[in-house]
């Protein structure tokens, strides 16, 4: 590979035509895109470029350490509240995402469900619901579908087309990924409850495919990267073929600390730190962040200036809002045979008979169930989480013995729903802690919506049921009632619409209030869809640069 | 030395790979026991980071009833009390003051309850009682927290020595997998569902 050699150098003093800040899902395409089209391209990453071969199944390094997350050990500590009345405190794992080339594309399970067409026009279907800032997108299913199928081929998904599907224009690249026991227990339970299971579409590729490896089944999905570049990660698919383009330059261990404008209120200079704390500004023609829905936000608030006083690209005041976690629940069942769940990937089977829940429930929300291991298939965090059923002791010798069961002998039942955006959730700037840079910290103020809690009990309810039919011999189950307190899944931050007084960015992902600046990523979502978000933010990204492709060749940016 | 150390290493692995439903699992405590023995008297000469002479020996028995040594290895086989040594080195001071604090007042539950100044000279039922009492508490998450990492996390950070943790839940340490990966796949593969 001629990778290193192909890159260009770009002088900090004159202007490329695009800065793009964050090499993620999103940022990963949109660098691609750029380059391929014989854009000029500065990709800043604040993390180091991992390849498959830096990765490790390792534990204490990733889920104690954060060694590819990064917390307050790494110097970057958040604050957490449920609500503006309490004190927010420092706390690890709030927002989670790799620091790294591909972002979070790199350690995620690969789970690519796309959304469907309800997802876009939900709140039209369903009416408004009081005290949410539940809304249409402004663009439809069909619109992105195209988009969804590039992200199939270009990036890498394997599944079954099916009526169970939503409608897509092409089949999927690669066969799905073989069914494991765990999924053998919910398609088995699943069609005795009448419902309909389904093979899961994962950005993992389970053959050959653009000339990356089919998947091993090491197992290590959630959490890790991939040893093999199976995983469709943004880093494996899109990130290489930016560099031999020859017009990407990718500075690794930048730290964006701010967007400038110029007299006209363009932006016009990205600055950032150098790993050594050097200070740096590249000047562009245009400026794309795709630095997640929880960076993107922080970067606009700490970009204020006395045009944008309220934070850049903020005239509305919604950036920062409306952050959506996806909500969560589990269910574990022990069953007497070798389930074996820690091998392969994270789920091969998935339900989706409950994607839109019956509104005489009471209350708005869906999502899908899978099949997994209880704890990603980590031993450490297996045993940590032992003496799972009933009083059974958490040390001891018979702790012991149970662990032996537990790690071998048990599927989780997970379901994965909605959130509603509110105006309450927010990431914001906390005024009383900084990170190693002197930086604002990242705070957090999040309280799901009641509604949300009831779907996640419902889906727990549903697990339980399928656990039970399954033949569990014993079962456990939780979700959370007093609401969640961190994710992984940051969306809605930087919502897109129509309407500049309540969204941040047009349907091209275009600032309402900055002609030149795009933001894209989990940011831009209306929804949160059914809980698996990533490839909505690829096929989104892919959407958001045949668009800017087409402003600039117009002089339109 | 290295022999030895090579053949109990040999030896657990064809032990813990036959443990289920063999008789050489009958042998098997009484060798654990001796393993032991002979480490507790070798902690005392090895160079800790920072823990103290006094600490080791507490912890390790703590870590040692929290993961005990029976049918199967414990934290001990595992070399638990290096893994606790190196990772309380590396930035987690605080986590060492949570346990610094928390064996004193251990300690003075030992000689309240029992008249005996250290945890790790009292009885096994003693200790169990001492550490029941201390669920919930800061200290014993932490020394919990600690010995199970210890146990189940890569080898290189000092604990699960011959990987007898993964060895102990079934977990192969290894990168490639094919199916069947579980009995109920293999079913559903000969049934052709």
């Amino acid at each position: 590979m001629a990778e290193a050699n192909a890159q260009p150098n770009y002088p900090t003093r004159e202007k490329v035509d695009f800065v793009i800040v964050g090499s993620g899902a999103a940022g990963g395409v949109m660098a691609k895109e750029l380059s391929t089209a014989g854009f000029s391209v500065v990709v800043l990453e604040q993390g180091p470029y991992l390849k498959a071969a830096d990765f490790k199944h390792d534990e204490w390094g990733y889920d104690v350490n954060k060694d590819l997350t990064w917390g307050s050990r790494q110097g970057y500590p958040q604050t957490f509240r449920k609500s503006v009345d309490d004190d927010a405190v420092t706390r690890e794992s709030v927002l989670d995402y790799a620091h790294n080339v591909g972002g979070s594309s790199v350690h995620y399970s690969g789970n690519f469900w796309r959304f469907r067409p309800i997802d876009f026009m939900e709140a039209s279907v369903r009416g408004p619901i009081s005290g949410t800032n539940f809304a249409d997108w402004p663009i439809t299913y069909d619109e992105l579908e195209p988009y969804y199928t590039k992200v199939d081929w270009e990036v890498g998904v394997s599944g079954l087309a099916g009526p169970w599907d939503p409608p897509r224009s092409r089949e999927y690249p690669c066969p799905p990924m073989p069914v494991k026991s765990s999924d053998v227990l919910l398609e088995r339970a699943a069609k005795k409850m009448g419902l309909t299971p389904y093979p899961a579409p994962v950005a993992i590729l389970s053959q050959p495919h653009n000339g990356r490896p089919g998947c091993i089944h090491c197992g290590f999905c959630n959490g890790y990267g991939c040893e093999v570049n199976a995983k469709s990660s943004s880093m494996a698919s899109m990130i290489p073929l930016a560099l031999d383009s020859g017009n990407c330059e990718l500075r690794t261990g930048c730290t964006v600390s701010r967007v400038n404008t110029d007299e006209n209120g363009r932006a016009n200079e990205v600055v950032y730190w150098e790993e050594d704390g050097r200070e740096q500004a590249q000047l562009a023609k245009a400026v794309v962040i795709c630095a997640n829905g929880a960076e993107t936000p922080r970067l606009l608030l700490a970009s204020e200036s006395e045009q944008h006083p309220n934070g850049l690209a903020n005239s509305s005041g919604v950036v920062g809002t409306n952050l959506m976690f996806n909500g969560y629940s589990t269910a574990v069942g022990l069953f007497d045979e070798p389930v074996n769940a820690h091998k392969s990937v994270p789920a091969t089977r998935v339900v989706h008979d409950f994607y839109e829940l019956d509104p005489s429930l009471g209350y708005y929300g869906g999502g899908g169930i899978d099949a997994r291991h209880f704890s990603a298939g980590r031993p450490m965090n297996a045993a940590l989480a032992g003496g799972l059923f009933g009083d059974a002791p958490t040390w001891g010798s018979e702790y012991k013995k149970n662990l032996q069961k537990e790690f071998t002998h048990t599927a989780a039942f997970d379901g994965h729903t909605t959130s509603l955006p509110l105006a309450t959730n927010t990431v914001t700037l906390d005024p009383n802690v900084q990170d190693k840079w002197g930086r604002a910290a990242m705070r957090t103020t999040y309280l799901d919506h009641p509604d949300d809690i009831s779907t996640m009990k419902f889906f727990y309810e549903k697990s339980m049921e399928l656990l039970d039919a399954a033949g569990a011999t014993k079962s456990i189950g939780s979700y959370t009632e007093e609401g969640q307190e961190g994710n992984v899944h940051l969306l809605g931050t930087c919502r897109m619409g129509n309407d500049p007084s309540n969204s941040v960015v047009d349907k091209f992902h275009r600032s309402h209030d900055v002609e030149n600046l795009f933001m894209v990523d989990g940011s831009s979502l209306v929804t949160s869809g059914r809980g698996q978000p990533t490839m909505t933010i690829m096929a989104l990204a892919f959407r958001a640069a045949d668009s800017i492709i087409q402003f600039a060749r117009r002089g339109e940016i | 030395m290295i022999d030895t150390q090579l053949s109990r290493r040999a030896f657990l692995r064809s032990a813990s790979g036959a443990a289920k439903g063999s008789i050489i699992i009958l042998g098997l405590p009484a060798i654990l026991v001796s393993c032991e023995k002979s480490k507790k008297a070798n902690l005392l000469n090895e160079k800790f980071s920072v823990l103290s002479k006094e600490e080791v020996q507490e912890f390790h028995a703590i870590a040692a009833r929290i993961i005990p040594t029976d049918e199967t290895p414990g934290a001990t086989e595992a070399g638990v009390i290096y893994f606790i040594d190196n990772v309380l080195n590396d930035g987690r001071a605080a986590e060492h003051e949570t346990l610094r604090i928390g064996l004193r007042e251990m300690q003075a539950a030992a000689a309240q309850k029992f008249n005996v100044s250290y945890f790790h000279e009292l009885e096994s039922e003693q200790q169990d009682q001492l550490l029941t009492e201390a669920e919930g508490t800061p200290f014993f998450g932490t020394i919990r927290f600690l010995t199970i990492a210890g146990m189940f996390s890569l080898p290189e950070y000092g604990g699960n020595r011959d990987k007898v943790g993964y060895e102990l839940i079934g977990f192969e340490d290894r990168h490639a997998w094919h199916p069947p990966y579980g009995s109920y796949d293999a079913d559903y593969a000969e049934r052709g569902e």
